[in-house]
Order: structure tokens, then sequence, then C-alpha cells
């Protein structure tokens, strides 16, 4: 304490006088001040407590004094004051009451209406007598009946109750709003969406304080995704310029024809990446900028099978014989599909394409004949990078970004993508999307 | 022989397209930047520009603009580290002819430099690099290699439907046979014969609402081949 208060030395004088009020102490000590007199959680309990208990005691009382005012003022000497209550008064401080509980609850029995037996104490603010403190010495007070003892436990029940069930969750708000902003994060982060938060001005210290840290967290994490994003984006760019000059070698060199055709295949291969990350990491690539347009799945899948014919590839398309119309990007879902069907030919041997309609919204599958995937991977497939661990080899693999790339491009579409394994074998990619 | 200026600011690049670009019959010249290419055309003539999107000085889209205003008839290809269609679409609205994405294939380079020359020397500029054509209510975007039919709806095509319908529109009421529709719609890697282009016109008769029985767009003339007969508007 009086390291921290050392640097504000030239406020001691006044700050030790006390006359200079909150501004003129020390910093530290302001805080102390303010935590301990300050709206903090500990206040907020602590009032919460008092109130609700005082007011349960004094709504019982209340009560049980007014019923028992209707038919019995007549004999009660002197002005009601609080009556003794059970529990209230048992013995001196903690000390276990001589006599056992049930004694409380038949005291209606014993003749408590009676005036209590002479040299007993009458005015109860006097100590009773530790070896009977609950005997029938209540003064002018004939003990309460059974109906009062349940009007008395019955309203503090309630009181307290009502209480406790109103401040947990005035108490727990804050945490409630935590828990929404911190969940609505990561997806405004993603999506680039305004930051989800919180006030810094309401609630105890504690809860200001949380908010404000939360706040500077979630700018922080904004200005770092924007910068990584920029970064890799800057990255993937500037690799095009040394993979053209590579490709441009490649034709001037002199080098065996079979080494040359796998140079280019892998620069190919380094540029899809590129090309895969540049999508992710740029906010006006083509997903983003298309329209959601009408547009006939149908023919959006034979387009893309009769492209893969053409280049000999494994592919069928089965026509409904009616056009299946869907709400989509036409760029995007080509991309999508023309992924699903690329993964289908790499990992299955071939795909057949399919598009419907039900109840549900608007179709299309992807279907090989396949190994399929392990049923526990079959969402994790999706994530970045992820690959499954038998086509780690790169020529088989890819980069892992196709599926993922192909679930954002379809939630961007108000559309999902899920991948199934089918009973007959095989895997199914099945699109949703919504109908015209 | 085909003088090309490479605008690129990178020096190896634009040496190794020189020497490649020589032994296909096409003589470079080169500038690193703006300014130089400023300079070079205005002391020499060139049948066609290379020209990177990514300049030190200038943006190569402003470049671009000033071909089209000061050597109109210079054909601009574009390359780019973008390949994606609305970049595309960006580089071909800012008066680029063609587009290329780099890293590029170079024999791709060459046979767009020789197609570009050939559109030139014919005279087919216009028709040929159009974007859309629209006829009896449909939109034919040939960037994005599809159809809006009269009521909105997307209808995507095929390369090898693109490259049929291209042809077909760029000559509406022109009878064309099987062989001139295989020298039209050829293309790199892909096999085109008269059974391939009858499966084509179907294809695309069936995306266009085209009756097979009684065709009204794309006609069959018997014995003579394909007509599209349908008023395609400027």
């Amino acid at each position: 304490m009086s390291g921290a208060q050392a640097p504000g030395g030239s406020d001691g004088p006044r700050g030790s006088g006390g006359s200079g009020g909150f501004a003129g102490l020390g910093r530290a000590t302001r805080e102390r001040i303010a935590r301990a007199f300050g709206d903090t959680l500990a206040r907020r309990i602590f009032l919460l407590l008092w109130v609700t208990l005082v007011a349960a005691q004094a709504l019982a009382i209340g009560a049980v004094t007014w019923v028992r005012g209707d038919f019995n003022v007549a004999r009660m000497p002197g002005a009601p004051t609080l009556p003794p209550l059970p529990g209230l008064m048992r013995g001196p401080q903690g000390q276990p009451p001589q006599q056992p509980g049930p004694s409380d609850l038949h005291e209606p029995a014993l003749p408590g209406d009676l005036p209590p037996p002479a040299g007993e104490p009458r005015d109860f603010e006097h100590e009773p007598p530790p070896p009977t403190p609950k005997g029938p010495w209540r003064g002018p007070f004939r003990a309460l009946s059974a109906w009062e003892l349940t009007l008395d436990y019955g309203i503090r029940l309630l009181v307290t109750g009502l209480a406790a069930w109103i401040a947990s969750r005035w108490l727990a708000r804050p945490m409630r709003d935590l828990v929404r902003a911190s969940q609505a994060l990561g997806q405004s982060l993603h999506k680039q969406e305004p930051l989800p938060l919180l006030d810094e001005r309401r609630g105890t210290l504690e809860v200001r304080e949380s908010a404000q840290v939360f706040n500077a967290m979630a700018r922080q994490l904004r200005r770092q995704f924007n910068e990584r994003g920029l970064m890799v984006a800057a990255i993937s760019h500037d690799l095009r310029t040394p993979l053209t000059r590579l490709r441009m070698r490649l034709e001037t060199l002199d080098i065996e024809e079979l080494q040359r055709q796998r140079s280019v295949e892998d620069i190919r291969e380094m540029n899809a990446l590129v090309d895969a990350v540049m999508e992710l990491f740029r906010g006006d690539g083509p997903g983003a900028a298309e329209p959601l347009q009408d547009l006939d799945l149908g023919a959006l899948a034979q387009a893309l099978t009769d492209d893969l014919l053409e280049q000999a590839m494994p592919v069928r398309f089965e026509d409904p014989g009616e056009p299946v119309l869907a709400k989509g990007q036409p760029m995007a879902l080509r991309r999508v599909l023309g992924n699903l069907v690329g993964n289908a030919v790499r990992y299955g041997g071939s795909a057949e394409v399919r598009v419907g309609r039900d109840a549900q919204g608007v179709w299309l599958r992807v279907t090989d004949s396949g190994p399929g995937i392990p049923q526990a991977q079959l969402e994790a497939v999706f994530e970045p990078f992820y690959r499954l661990e038998e086509s780690r080899n790169r020529h088989t693999g890819g980069a892992g970004l196709g599926l993922y790339i192909a679930r954002e491009l379809t939630l961007r579409q108000r559309g999902s993508l899920v991948l199934s394994n089918r009973p007959e074998g095989g895997l199914m990619a099945e699109v949703r999307l919504q109908p015209v | 022989m085909t003088r090309c200026l490479v605008v690129d600011d990178d020096a190896e690049i634009r040496r190794s397209l020189d020497e490649y670009l020589q032994k296909f019959g096409v003589s470079v010249g080169a500038a690193g930047d703006g300014r130089e290419m400023r300079r070079l055309m205005a002391a020499q003539v060139f049948d066609v520009v290379v020209l990177d999107l990514m300049l030190p000085d200038e943006n190569g889209l402003t470049l671009c603009q000033w071909i089209q205003q000061h050597h109109p008839s210079v054909p601009v290809i574009m390359l780019t580290a973008h390949g994606d269609p609305i970049s595309r679409v960006l580089g071909l609205e800012m008066g680029a002819d063609d587009y290329l994405a780099k890293p590029f294939e170079p024999r791709e380079l060459v046979a767009r430099i020789h197609a570009i020359r050939r559109r030139a020397r014919r005279g087919e500029s216009e028709a040929q690099t159009r974007r859309e054509f629209r006829f009896e209510g449909w939109a034919f975007d040939r960037l994005l290699r599809q159809l809006v039919s009269p009521q909105q709806i997307v209808v995507p095509l095929s390369s090898a439907e693109y490259r049929m319908l291209s042809a077909l529109v760029e000559r509406p009421g022109r009878v064309l046979s099987r062989e001139q529709l295989i020298e039209l719609t050829r293309a790199p890697g892909v096999e085109v014969n008269d059974r391939s282009v009858d499966l084509t016109i179907s294809r695309l008769r069936q995306k266009l609402g085209d009756s097979p029985k009684e065709p009204r767009l794309i006609r069959t003339m018997r014995g003579e081949g394909y007509l599209f007969d349908a008023q395609v508007q400027p």
C-alpha cells in the first residue's frame, strides 16, 4: 500500500488530511474506496440478501400480527411488539435448544393462551433464563397456532424464494449477455459484421470491467483477423510473379520432358492453393459479390458434367426430366459442384450427380462408390487444411481447403452441405438450396 | 511477324517472354512501367499489347484506357494475378480484349495473341469480343458462360454449348454446315466431330426450350447444316 501511494507523493498531505476528498487520495486508495463503496457485485448481493431477509421478516410478522390482531387484540397487553418467532428465540447465540423441536410445534396444544406462570419474566427483552429458553414464558403473547406458523413460514418461503429467483436472473443477466456476445463474436469476425460489443456503462463494477476487457479483446481480434487476412492475401498475390517466372523458365530450360511436365503440374497445384487462399481471405471474392439468382440446377449439373466428360472423366448426370429451380449464385455453385465431383472422382473413382426436389427444398447429390469416410470424421473434413490420414500424400490430397470453401460458398447462398456414407457403400455429398 | 509489346515490371518475365515468343514468330518489345510503355508506343507500331495489371507506377486499367484512347486499333491482353470472373469482368469492361491469369500457360498466351491477330485482320473484332447477346428475351453472357431466360432464370452452359452458341449468335441467319461448326467450335484438347456437334445442338435446344421436333431458334437445314434464326439485338 505504501508503495502504491509513494508515486502520488504530492497528494499525500491533502490525502492524509482527510478533507481533500476523493480526488485528493492516491490512485490505489481511490480504487480501494471505489471497490468498497462502489456498485460492486458484492454490494448488490449484500443489499439483496439484507432487503430480502428484512422484507420477509417484516411481511411474515405483519401478516401474523394482522391475523392474530383480528381475534386476539383484546387479550394483548400493551402495543404489539415484535413477537418472538420460532427459530429466532433459540438459546443465546447458537446454543442448541435444550428442549427438542417438537415442543415448538406442540406449543399450540399447550395452554399457551393462558397467562404465563408466575415467576416467569413478562418482558421478553429480559434474557430468558438459560434452562428454559423455549418454555411457555412467552410473556403476554400466546404461542403461534399451527395455522399461524404455516402462514409465517409460507410468507417467508414465498418472499425469499421470489427474491432469490428475481435476483438470480438479475445477477446472471450480464453473464448471459457475455455468453451471447462471445458466441456471436466468431461469426461476426468471420463475416466482417459489426462486433457484438457489450455495454461498458451498465451493471456492477465487475460487469463493467468485464465488458471493457471483452470489447478490447474483440477489437484486438478483429484487427488481428484483418491483418492476417491481408498478409496472407498479399503473400499469395506476390507468389504469382515467381510462379510465372518458374513457368516461363521451364519452357526455355533444356530439361527432360517428364521432369518438365511434373514441374508444370507442381506449379499448377501451388497456384490452385494460392487461388483457394485468396478466395478465403479476400472479402470481395466471387462468392461475396455474386447476387442470389433463380437458376436451373439441372442445367448447371449437366453443364459441369458435360465439361468433365469432354475431358474423359468418369462422371454421370441423371436428368430428372423436369426443371429443378433453386435460388443460388451460379458461379459459386459451379465451384462447389466442381469440388464435390472432383473429390468423388479422386477418392471414389467416379461421380454420379442427381438433382431433385422434396418438401424441405431443392437438393443436389454427388455420389461415388469409393471407401467413404469414417463416420467420426464426416464433419472434421470440413475444417480448413484437414486431410484424412491416408490422403496425406499431396498427389491425391490437395490442400485440404476444397470442402471448407465449398461449405462456405453454400452457406453464403443460404444452403447447406453435408456428407454421409451410403448404406450401399460410397460417399454422398448433399447440397441443399432454397427453392424458387 | 506479329509485333507484341510486353508491359511487366518483372525483368525476368519480360526477358523470358521475349525469348519464348520469338520461337512462335512474335517479335517482342518490352516495357517495365507505364512511362516506358507510352514512350515505346509513340515510337513504334505494335499489333498487340500484353499488359500486366499491377505496375509500379500506374494501374494497368488506366493504361488500358489510355491505349484505347490513343491507339484504338491495338488490342490488349491483360495479365493479372486475380483469376476470378469478377476481375475478368472488370478487365474486359475497362477495354481489354482478352484476359489471362498469372501464372499462365505460355502456349495459351501464344494462342491468344494469334487469335486476337486473326480477329483484327478479319475485322470481326466487335462481334467476337462482345460480352452479351440478346435474342427473343434471352440473354447470353459469354463471360459467365450462361443464359438468362425471359423468366430471369439462369441457365448455365457447358464449354461445348458456350462455344456452339457463340458461333451461332455471331452469325445469325446464316446456314452453318457441320464442318464449319466443327471448325468454329474447336478448342484445345477437345475432339469435336459430327456427333458431338449434333449432341451439343440438342442440348442447347433443350436449354433454350426449343422443341426438338419443330425447333424455332436453332433450325435444322436438311443436308446443309444449322441456322440460328433469331434477331440478335445490337
